[in-house]
């Protein structure tokens, strides 16, 4: 395996990841560029102007109107064309994608996910589609998405703060007990991935890791209808360990005027 | 400022001259010998650390067997929790605070501003004694029955918590750092005040050296915001004691319901000006000694002044970059990452008047000059790759990866240690009245600086693969297999990092008894402090100095007398 392959961040399955990897290199670029600077700076100066080769100083305080100026134009130099520009990249990436969550009427991949000490379980809606029912397809460790449908996670934890992080979606969002927190992708390649926690959450935090099975449609269909009868059949209403879920409120302004509604009918009719 | 009750005959007694002493001298190398020992465990825990990551399931040789006996000389899992944890709270709060903030502040700011003692002797010694106080209660906890303090040095709840950890250590970790929250208050205070009522006659804030000027803005932001850690840390303690829930959630929180995010709100309040409390003495140290030994003045001192204040302000403005993945509101998160942006203005500043202090300079290339140089080229890597970090997207990957790691161990480890280093080098001849050995001060720096650049450009490097923090064993996951051979290499340079720092303590402790005897002013500096003897008579001046020019005077084509620097005592010619 070359370096280069070796030191290269985990293979890309979703549409956005690329934006990440890019910004990087960017920064890398600019960064680069700046420190080539500093360096030539610190060296030349040290070479050329070493005690030995320059006994004569230039005696000055630096506090000229010419200096002044030169300073403060490589200060916002540096501003405008290292920080706004990867600022002005990483806003426009994060509204147009990572923060620009599935609509509520939008055909997705929709999973709940509970964190605990040290383990991550995994919840899909079941054959009724509604959430924190009887039919609810478990399972922790092992997480299966179809390819190339949005999938949304709705987060939290029961414990401690864990980290759900997809190294090969280059994303990561904390799991936090009292919270639910949102992340989503779509992936773009089938296949078996790490998923990995990435916040410190006890003596056993480097074992909490799960897989991540990206199928084709046919076989999530065929992953799913089985995993549907199973849940039927074989979820244990008396174990309380199964009773984490909870319904997937939607999102948005109309969203929560609906509910809104809904919840006013609901006080009229307690009143009538 | 006048000494109306006159001055008090020096102590003879041992207990009285080194252990009671109300002499900032003494405290200062009290501090100084506090943090070279916390710094010795807190390096041999990087190594024990280091070792697991490179050589998982592998005896530690020779000291493994004897310290972890019942797995035959592995680091096993809870105990390598404990050991990251304790070395960064070790290596932040007990090694780096303690050099140079307690020993080169306590050390050098009366003498370099021309004042006789601090303004609050007692509080001074109070603040090494309480510090002392709360190194023992950190210690005591690693003897506890479940172990030490597990849950990192940021310590979040609900990790921190009875959920969590339920040991005792962590309770005592919560403790001791309370106690030396008071302790650096008391010293910062301290300092405040000094530096506000003390200077010499003559001497005006811009007049003060840059290290001064470090120090003091340290100062300001030590008294704002430990007192918010100590908070913080004090409520932990309450939810873990007496049965609050400030910050419980989830299943464990049946009396009511807290928030543990609110403690990362409260830690990194705190947390993010800390980055700059422990790198502005080190930057203030730095911009001085390029003057120093450029024999130049400092390019717009002023300019640099003034770029540390602004910097210290935007420093309480930008904590929220620590936390993006909690997922704040996008406002919150746009706020934050371009607040964090802007301090690369005032830093850009700080390089250009760096660099433009060694143009056209004539450079020397002692120890103290070196170290200096090291922490251009350092400080430079790691501010350059905090951009990164305050960029939310590119954070949301990085978050919590090694790439962290090595980012803020370029910053305050690598900046901070060299610039102490610096520091140590340039005052041990009024320190002790004797001379280092520059060649093994050479030698001591040229490993120092391939160690530590193989240390943490290695985990940037494997941060980008991937790999996160705290991680036991990394290689469980199959996208860090990979990895392995980097991990190795990181390893065996910081092991040579660590094999560079014996030169360093042979030549301290054998300069300490056998050094060349040092002259007054070794260095050919202007400032106060080597207008006097070395070491310093008790009180320090025997007349309190007038001061008539700038630290910086170097190379006024004015001077004839075959100097190439005047005392800030000397009128400007």
């Amino acid at each position: 395996m070359s370096f280069l392959e070796r030191i290269a961040p985990p293979e890309i399955i979703s549409t956005n990841g690329h934006l990440i990897d890019s910004l990087f290199m960017y920064t890398t670029v600019m960064a680069t560029i700046f420190f080539i600077f500093v360096c030539l700076g610190l060296f030349g100066f040290s070479y050329k102007y070493s005690a030995k080769r320059n006994k004569k100083v230039d005696y000055t305080y630096g506090n000229r109107k010419k200096q002044l100026k030169a300073t403060l134009l490589i200060g916002i130099l540096v501003f405008v064309v290292i920080d706004l520009t990867i600022t002005y990249r990483s806003n426009n990436d994060m509204i147009a994608e990572f923060w620009n969550f599935p609509k509520a009427d939008e055909d997705i991949t929709r999973i709940e996910v509970l964190a605990q000490q040290w383990m991550w379980n995994f919840r899909h809606a079941g054959a009724d589609g509604e959430f924190n029912t009887a039919d609810d397809v478990l399972s922790n460790h092992d997480l299966h998405i179809p390819v190339g449908k949005k999938v949304e996670f709705r987060i939290t934890s029961k414990d401690v703060i864990h980290s759900l992080f997809f190294p090969n979606a280059r994303i990561k969002v904390d799991a936090m007990p009292g919270r639910i927190s949102r992340l989503w992708f779509e992936p773009t390649k089938t296949g078996v991935y790490d998923i990995a926690c990435a916040e410190m959450c006890g003596t056993h935090h480097y074992k909490m890791q799960a897989k991540l099975h990206v199928h084709s449609p046919e076989d999530y269909a065929a992953w799913k209808a089985e995993a549907e009868q199973l849940a039927i059949i074989g979820n244990d209403t008396e174990n309380i360990d199964n009773y984490w879920g909870w319904q997937w409120e939607t999102s948005g302004k109309e969203d929560l005027a609906k509910n809104s509604e809904n919840d006013e009918s609901v006080v009229m009719k307690e009143n009538n | 400022m006048t000494y109306a009750h006159g001055k008090h005959a020096a102590p003879t007694t041992f207990l009285s001259k080194y252990v009671f002493s109300y002499d900032h001298k003494v405290i200062g190398k009290q501090f100084l010998w506090y943090g070279i020992f916390f710094l010795g465990i807190g390096g041999m825990m990087a190594l024990l650390i280091r070792w697991t990551l490179a050589f998982p399931g592998e005896a530690f040789p020779v000291l493994g067997p004897l310290l972890f006996p019942y797995t035959d000389g592995v680091v096993p899992p809870d105990t390598y929790s404990m050991l990251f944890t304790l070395h960064g709270t070790i290596m932040i709060f007990f090694a780096i605070t303690p050099i140079l903030i307690g020993a080169f502040g306590n050390y050098c700011i009366p003498l370099m501003i021309g004042a006789r003692d601090m303004a609050f002797p007692l509080f001074n010694m109070l603040s090494f004694h309480i510090a002392v106080i709360s190194g023992v209660l950190l210690l005591a906890s690693l003897f506890t029955p479940m172990g030490g303090a597990a849950g990192g040095w940021t310590s979040y709840p609900t990790l921190s918590t009875l959920v969590g950890s339920p040991g005792s250590g962590q309770t005592l970790w919560c403790l001791s750092i309370f106690v030396l929250g008071v302790s650096s208050t008391m010293g910062a205070v301290n300092y405040i005040t000094t530096v506000i009522c003390f200077r010499a006659p003559g001497m005006g804030y811009f007049d003060m050296p840059l290290t001064i000027w470090g120090l003091w803005l340290t100062a300001i932001l030590n008294a704002i915001f430990l007192p918010v850690l100590g908070a913080g840390v004090m409520l932990l303690t309450f939810d873990r004691v007496f049965g609050t829930t400030f910050f419980l959630a989830g299943a464990a929180a049946t009396s009511g319901s807290g928030d543990p995010i609110l403690f990362q709100h409260v830690f990194w309040i705190f947390g993010h000006p800390e980055v700059y409390i422990l790198i502005l003495p080190a930057w203030g140290m730095v911009s001085d000694f390029l003057s120093f030994f450029a024999r130049k003045p400092a390019f717009g001192a002023k300019a640099t002044a003034l770029s540390m204040t602004t910097i210290t302000i935007l420093s309480t403005l930008v904590y929220g970059h620590h936390m993006f993945t909690t997922q704040m509101s996008p406002l919150l998160t746009q706020t934050f990452m371009t607040l964090t942006m802007t301090i690369s203005i005032p830093s850009a500043i700080l390089f250009a008047n760096w660099l433009g202090t060694l143009y056209k300079g004539s450079i020397r290339f002692d120890s103290p000059m070196l170290f200096s140089l090291g922490v251009v080229f350092v400080f430079g890597l790691g501010g350059l790759t905090g951009l990164y970090l305050g960029t939310v997207s590119t954070d949301l990957y990085l978050h919590d990866t090694y790439f962290v790691v090595g980012h803020f161990h370029y910053t305050m480890a690598a900046s901070v240690l060299l610039g102490g280093f610096a520091g140590t080098y340039f005052w041990f001849p009024k320190m002790f009245g004797r001379m280092m050995d520059e060649k093994l001060a050479k030698i001591h720096f040229w490993i120092t600086m391939i160690g530590l650049n193989g240390v943490f450009m290695g985990m940037m490097v494997v941060g980008f693969a991937g790999m996160h923090r705290r991680l036991y064993n990394p290689f469980v996951y199959e996208f860090l297999e990979k990895l392995i051979p980097i991990n190795k290499f990181i390893t065996y340079s910081a092991l040579l990092m660590g094999v560079g720092q014996l030169p360093f303590v042979w030549n301290f402790v054998y300069s300490l008894y056998k050094g060349k005897k040092a002259p007054q002013n070794p260095w050919e500096v202007g400032t106060l402090e080597w207008t006097i003897p070395s070491p310093p008579i008790h009180y320090n001046f025997e007349e309190i100095p007038t001061v008539k020019c700038g630290p910086h005077e170097f190379g006024n084509p004015n001077l004839k007398d075959g100097r190439d620097f005047q005392y800030q005592t000397e009128e400007l010619v």
